[in-house]
């Protein structure tokens, strides 16, 4: 492989890391989205700066993506999350198949995470909502985590989410 | 592996005392029933606060968006019924999100500030997380790891073992431990960020990436329990205002059945010959220097009580003496020369002490040097090593 090959315009991210499991084998237990952002946190971090620090911040926005597909995913097919690295950047890929009208809610609510009034949805999110929808959630990756978030329309009934997280930059 | 965080089930406590609310440990419910218990018991905590309520995350590990909304909610919701009532969040800059997702709250209720509680903790900070620090940390390491390669064995150090260094500082230690006795693995956690910054260059430098450099508070690890065979603390239980603090947790990142290592000096027991009265002089007002900062470099001899009553047993002591004489006198007198720069230079200036107090401090110094340098000199910097096991 020459240079050329090995740096493409856009930065290549390498792959570090999959899982891919049964969607009813996922649902069967809420603590799955616990020990698996724990889990892969831990293995992707120890050759950051901070091994310790970038697990823990890395979990957090992990476990939060987990735990919106775990509610809102369907119980037949696979969930697959993989995660790349490109210099200070992870990328986390998810796909988990989610009922049909749940895909327009995708839609909106990642394009939602770019727009300008993004934080002030979060606020009012905060200080009115009784718990927090997905789209909070999806706006809490984008402002607390620096996120950038798309969505890749999969054959139904699978979505992929795919968020880039500068977390090296932040935490060290 | 598990470059671990805390995994325990969670803590949210109130303590009236201090009118503190405190969360620790992962917070990940599924629904908000599953934290109606401690939901409660911050409505209560509000109830019986005056004043200001403090709310404590320096320890929460994680927390879903559910329980962030859910207490959110409660505190957001008081702020609106009770107009008598700050709120003080206080977070750590050790664990990233807490500080990015609380702030939020400052910016909906005026009556609610989020403070990060590590920016200014202990009165010796200032002074030994600045760069010009680096060079007394170089120094003293170079001199103290001939002796206690040889010590280390006698508590607990050995090939293969988990190994943590508390307050590690620009990590030259776990540089040569790694060198002489290979750990499995080696995790070097401190606060001061140019040190670890330094730290993080050497090991580049040397081509080693597998001791973890972490920024933390000793007083307040994310480290989980019962980790590690040997965990050393070197110079620094003298340097942080709670020695008893961090000794407590120490213990708790320590296995059962293995070691807390430790070493700290009695630094008025400093000596030299020649001009050994200037010398004593000196070290006598380092260490009241070091006292008016809340600093005991007097702690060495104590270390044996501090073990104890922390609850270790099988405790053992030495101490070794560096002098001029363990290899080329010039590195002992470097030593001699960063701890004048900083101690005169810096912390008799900030202490407000007179140019002739500063300036008799100073010849102490340099009588020290001027004894490890000449040819019939003898110059010595005593320090005690200490080790305690951890029950089984
Ligand atoms: C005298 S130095 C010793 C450094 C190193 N162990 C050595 O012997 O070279 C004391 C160190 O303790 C660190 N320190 C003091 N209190 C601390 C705390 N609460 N948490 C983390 N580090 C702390 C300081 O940043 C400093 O690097």
């Amino acid at each position: 492989m020459n240079a050329a090959q090995r740096q493409p315009a856009e930065g290549k991210f390498e792959p570090l890391l999959q899982f891919e499991m049964e969607m009813g084998t996922f649902l069967s237990d809420w603590h799955h989205c616990d020990q698996l952002s724990t889990y892969m946190a831990r293995m992707i971090s120890h050759n950051r700066t901070d091994p310790v620090r970038h697990s823990n911040f890395f979990s957090s926005a992990l476990n939060e993506l987990l735990e919106v597909s775990f509610r809102g995913g369907s119980p037949e097919g696979r969930i697959g999350c993989a995660l790349y690295r490109q210099g200070p950047r992870e990328r986390v890929k998810l796909s988990f198949p989610c009922p049909p009208g749940q895909r327009q809610f995708f839609r909106e609510a990642v394009a939602r995470t770019r727009k300008n009034d993004a934080y002030a949805r979060y606020l009012d999110a905060i200080s009115t909502d009784l718990a927090p929808s997905r789209e909070v959630i999806l706006l809490d990756l984008a402002i607390n985590f620096d996120a950038e978030i798309r969505l890749e329309e999969d054959e139904p009934p699978s979505i992929t989410i795919i968020v880039d997280l500068p977390l090296e930059g932040i935490v060290s | 592996m598990s470059t671990a965080i805390l995994s325990a089930p969670f803590q949210a406590e109130f303590d009236a005392n201090s009118q503190e609310f405190a969360f620790a440990g992962v917070i990940r419910p599924r629904s908000v029933d599953e934290i109606a218990h401690s939901i409660s018991a911050l409505r209560h905590a509000i109830e019986q606060a005056r004043g200001v309520l403090y709310i404590n995350v320096k320890r929460l590990a994680q927390m879903n968006n559910t329980a962030f909304h859910a207490f959110s909610r409660v505190v957001l919701d008081a702020c609106r019924t009770r107009s008598d009532i700050r709120f003080v969040v206080v977070t750590s800059s050790v664990v990233g999100w807490t500080e990015r997702m609380f702030r939020h709250l400052g910016k909906i209720e005026p009556q609610i500030t989020v403070e990060v509680y590590d920016s200014k903790f202990y009165p010796g900070q200032s002074f030994v997380e600045d760069t010009s620090f680096i060079p007394i940390l170089r120094t003293q390491t170079k001199m103290t790891w001939r002796h206690e390669r040889t010590i280390l064995p006698r508590h607990g150090m050995r090939a293969g073992i988990h190994m943590a260094d508390i307050c590690c500082g620009i990590g030259d230690f776990a540089v040569l431990v790694r060198k002489e006795f290979q750990p499995a693995r080696i995790v070097a956690l401190d606060h001061s960020k140019a040190s670890l910054a330094y730290a993080r260059d050497v090991a580049a430098n040397f081509g080693i990436s597998d001791i973890e450099y972490t920024y933390g508070d000793a007083s307040e690890m994310l480290l989980e329990d019962n980790q590690f065979d040997l965990v050393t603390c070197r110079h620094s239980l003298q340097i942080f205002n709670q020695p008893d603090l961090l000794l407590k947790e120490l213990y708790r990142i320590c296995k059962p059945g293995g070691r807390v290592y430790i070493t700290n000096e009695k630094n008025s027991h400093c000596l030299g010959e020649p001009r050994s009265q200037s010398i004593q002089w000196t070290y006598n007002e380092v260490a009241k220097l070091f006292g008016h900062f809340e600093m005991d470099v007097e702690l060495g001899p104590k270390s044996r009580r501090y073990l104890a009553d922390a609850g270790f047993n099988d405790i053992r002591v030495e101490s070794f003496m560096v002098t001029n004489l363990d290899g080329d006198p010039q590195d002992f007198a470097d030593v001699i020369t960063a701890w004048e720069n900083v101690y005169a230079g810096e912390m008799a200036v900030k202490r407000g002490d007179p140019p002739e107090f500063i300036e008799r401090f100073r010849q102490g110094f340099r009588d020290h040097i001027f004894a490890a340098l000449h040819p019939k000199g003898y110059a010595g910097w005593p320090i005690w090593a200490a080790s305690g096991r951890k029950p089984l």
